[in-house]
This record gives structure tokens, sequence and C-alpha cells, in this order.
């Protein structure tokens, strides 16, 4: 008989991770939820009474651990002098709840405030499901100092253009609500306006209407993989995509009272 | 691509019904032969190996199983044959409880065992297989999991991905109890097993990001198999 034991002593060997996998994607987020509410009430608490804003924009993080890994590093070495941190979404690469938490393991090492938008690969499966349980909404605006910085899911194919992607229902109220604190908005989106994820048959519509946003500063996007500052409407409003994190590179924004200045990051 | 699923599945099942026909008389069986009596009829004999083959489909053990990448807890049936019975194929269907999406989930898994050693641990109607190896393949069902991606979608958009089907693999152990014949009342044999798998989308992973390591994406299953017969 001690045989049959010796036999199944690999079985001591397998340490694995989450011992059990269910599913791919069985939607179990376990550990830290609601993430976005805790982050933007940090920020807006950090950045309270503040007329100059600093905070680093990266995003398209997917499967690509150590250079997030890196990417991450390099923000908190600067950590002393940035507010914040925004990730611009597509935090996995299938969508899958173990990529999920591993996304989350990384930004929960972010030694700032920080939140998180949705990417079009992180619908895929029960992905969209998993964001709301860790994340939150889909849709969601923060104060910063006197900046309000609206967050959009654009990620309209997703959806088959069937839902109110980009929702402007949610944009209106954010226009008007809360208004005598904020001055000045910044947009944040996945997929800017022209790309294959945006509803494109609002793209025009879009631009008009965002330009009720009181000072509207510029726009910022991720998706396409590569550095982007665009005037896309040929009105002056920038638009500023970050690079995925396989290019090792990310933005850092300040804001000051009378304007911005931007720079890249290669790490 | 449904439709040729259908499609398959119609003409496996015309080809099965045939066979009784096709084959009757090239392979004379033993067993049926010594009950034939002169005076039972073609017909007769034509209905008797057709009973005796669709038999085989009769499934010889049930399984129950938990997680392995196909839900929370699986159930199915077996079949188990060639030399020495050292192949299985287990028909498997799993729930995955609703945790943080809208609803629960069932899966539906086919599988294929291959055991390669069986041996005989004392007397007792005990044994052990020392490695059991094999692939699966999972699909969920639910309208969010698509087998390709939908038209929506540029060309090539998602590649190489199925957020449907799963290609799964697997090793694992298993020990035995024969029950002596004299106590079978229900089943003929009990085995415990655990298997350690992992699916197409984990080793994605690993290739993909570095920092991924086997153990990461590696998962436990343990079950339990009956054999009926």
């Amino acid at each position: 008989m001690k045989r049959t034991f010796l036999l199944f002593f690999p079985l001591l060997f397998c340490a694995c991770d989450s011992v059990f996998d269910v599913h791919p994607y069985d939607a179990h987020v376990g550990g830290a939820r609601g993430l976005n509410a805790s982050g933007m009430e940090a920020i807006t608490a950090a950045c309270a009474g503040k007329d100059t804003l600093r905070f680093a924009f990266f995003a398209d993080t997917h499967a690509w651990y150590s250079d997030a890994r890196d990417i991450i590093t390099d923000i908190n070495q600067r950590a002393d002098s940035l507010d914040f941190a925004i990730h611009g979404g597509d935090l996995t690469d299938t969508g899958t709840t173990l990529e999920y938490r591993r996304a989350r393991e990384q930004l929960l090492r972010l030694r700032l405030p920080w939140v998180a938008l949705i990417g079009n690969h992180d619908f895929l499966g029960t992905g969209d499901q998993v964001f709301d349980a860790m994340f939150g909404a889909k849709d969601f605006a923060f104060l910063a100092g006197n900046v309000k910085f609206v967050c959009l899911n654009t990620n309209a194919t997703e959806y088959d253009y069937l839902a109110a992607v980009p929702n402007f229902d949610f944009m209106e109220v954010e226009m008007q609500g809360g208004g005598e604190l904020f001055e000045r908005t910044v947009i944040v989106m996945h997929a800017r306006p022209g790309s294959d994820q945006f509803n494109n048959n609002v793209d025009k519509a879009f631009g008009r209407y965002i330009l009720d946003f009181p000072n509207l500063l510029f726009c910022l996007s991720a998706h396409d993989h590569h550095l982007q500052a665009d005037d896309l409407y040929g009105n002056g409003l920038m638009f500023y995509g970050t690079d995925c994190a396989l290019h090792r590179a990310y933005l850092l924004f300040t804001v000051t009272p009378t304007g911005y200045t931007y720079e890249v990051v290669r790490i | 691509m449904k439709l040729f699923a259908y499609k398959v599945a119609l003409w496996a099942l015309f080809a099965l019904s045939c066979i009784p026909i096709s084959v009757h008389g090239a392979q004379p069986d033993s067993l049926f032969q010594e009950k034939e009596a002169p005076s039972v009829s073609r017909y007769e004999r034509r209905v008797a190996r057709g009973r005796h083959i669709w038999s085989a489909l009769i499934p010889r053990q049930g399984i129950v199983q938990t997680a392995g990448n196909m839900g929370l807890v699986s159930v199915g049936v077996g079949w188990n044959y060639g030399h020495r019975d050292k192949w299985e194929t287990d028909l498997l269907l799993g729930f995955i409880p609703k945790y943080d999406s809208s609803r629960p989930k069932t899966t539906l898994t086919l599988k294929e065992n291959f055991l390669p050693w069986r041996l005989a641990v004392g007397d007792r109607g005990w044994n052990v297989e020392p490695l059991a190896c094999g692939l699966y393949v999972n699909t969920v069902f639910g309208h969010e999991f698509w087998q390709k991606q939908p038209s929506r979608y540029p060309k090539g958009y998602y590649k190489m991905l199925s957020t449907r089907f799963r290609a799964n693999i697997f090793f694992g152990q298993r020990v035995t109890y024969e029950i002596p014949a004299r106590h079978r009342s229900f089943v003929r044999s009990l085995t415990a097993f655990y298997e350690v798998s992992t699916c197409d989308l984990y080793l994605r992973l690993m290739f993909q990001g570095g920092s991924v390591h086997l153990s990461d994406v590696l998962g436990l299953s343990l079950g339990l198999k009956l054999q009926f017969f």
C-alpha cells in the first residue's frame, strides 16, 4: 500500500494559483471589487484645491504582463510628482476572468490613485460583466481639482451598434451636473472617433456634442497601439492616443491653470 | 458551420443504421451463431445484429467531475474500449454558477482519455493507473460566446479566437476498486481520479506575456467514475 501513496505523490506538487479552474469565462471575480469608485474618490480627495494636475495615461496592456509591470514600476517611481493614473482600456487580451484578476493584481501595485476604462478586448465572453463587478460602470466621471474627467465607453462594435455607445445621455448629465465645481473638461475613451470600434455614424455628431462641455481641454484615447496627436475635427481640439504596453511607452500630462503640456515616456 | 455539423451527424446516424445490413454474414458473430436455430429468419438475425451493434452505444461508465475549465461540476457518461480498455470517451454536461455574471451557464464536453498502464495493488481488487492523459473540447452555451468572430468585426479582428470552444489538455492519475462479483449490486468498479489541466486560452497567455508560468494556468480537477459493466 505504501507504493500506492508514492504514486499519488505528484498531486502534492500541483501548487496552482487558483487550484480549481471552473471556466475561463466563469466571471468569478473574488477579491477587490468596485475599484473605480474608490479610485475616483481618492483622486478627487488628492487633487482637491490643486491648480496643477499631473497624471499618467497608459493603456492596452493586454497580456503583455512584463511590459505592463515595467510601465507600472516606472509610474510608481514618479509617484511623488504625479496625482493619479488612468488606464485607457484593454486590460485583458481575451476577457477571461483570470486575465482580469492578473490585470487587477498589477493595477493594485500602483502607488497612486487610478481608474481604468473598458477596452474592446475586455468585452470578450463575460468580460464586460467582470468589468462591471471589478471596476464599476463603463461610463464614469470624476473631478480632479477644477477639471472634470469624463471617461466614456466608445466600444460600439462590441454591441453591434445596438447600444447607446457613446452614451449621449450620460454626457448630457455630466455636462450639467455639478457645473459650479468644475471649469474645465478632459474626455477619455478607449477607441477614438473614426476607429473600427467607434460608432462612426455619430462621429461628427459626437465631435460637435462634446464641444458643449465647459472648456474642453483635450481628449485621450488608446486602442490603436501607437502614439497619436491629431486635431480630428479640424477645430483645434486635440486627440492624444497612447501606445500599447508592448511598445513600452505611455503619456504624462501636466494640466496647469493656463493650459497643459504632455510628454511621452519611453521605458 | 452549424448546418455542416448537423449534416455530419445525420450521415453518421444513417451510416450506423446501415451497418447491420452491410456486414451481415461477412463477420459471423459466435455469440449469435450459438443462439441461432435454423428456424431463425433472416429478418430476426438482422434485428439481433442491429441490436448488438447499437448496444455498443450504451454508456458503460458514469462520471462526476469538478472544475477542469468545464464548470464547477460536470456529470456525464463514458465509454471505454480498445486493447485492455485503454481508451475512453466521455460526454459531460457542466454547470457554471452565476458568480458575477448575469446568469448561470451550462457547458458540454467531449473528452478522450488514454490510460496506458494499469497496475494491480494487492489482491483485493485495487488497482492504480499511474497515468491518465488526454484532450477535451468544451463548448459553453450563451449568446455572449461565439464560435468565430461575428460579421460585425473586420476580417481577422480577433485572430485565432473562439470564445465558445475551448481545447483542453490534461494529465492525471487514478485509483480503482473492483467490487467482488458477489457484492456487486449496481456497479462493477469505482474509480477516484484527479487531473491537472489547462486550456488553449491560458497557453496563449504563456506565449504572449512572459511572467505567466505553467503553474499559473494549471488547474486541478477531482472526479469519480462508476463502471456500470
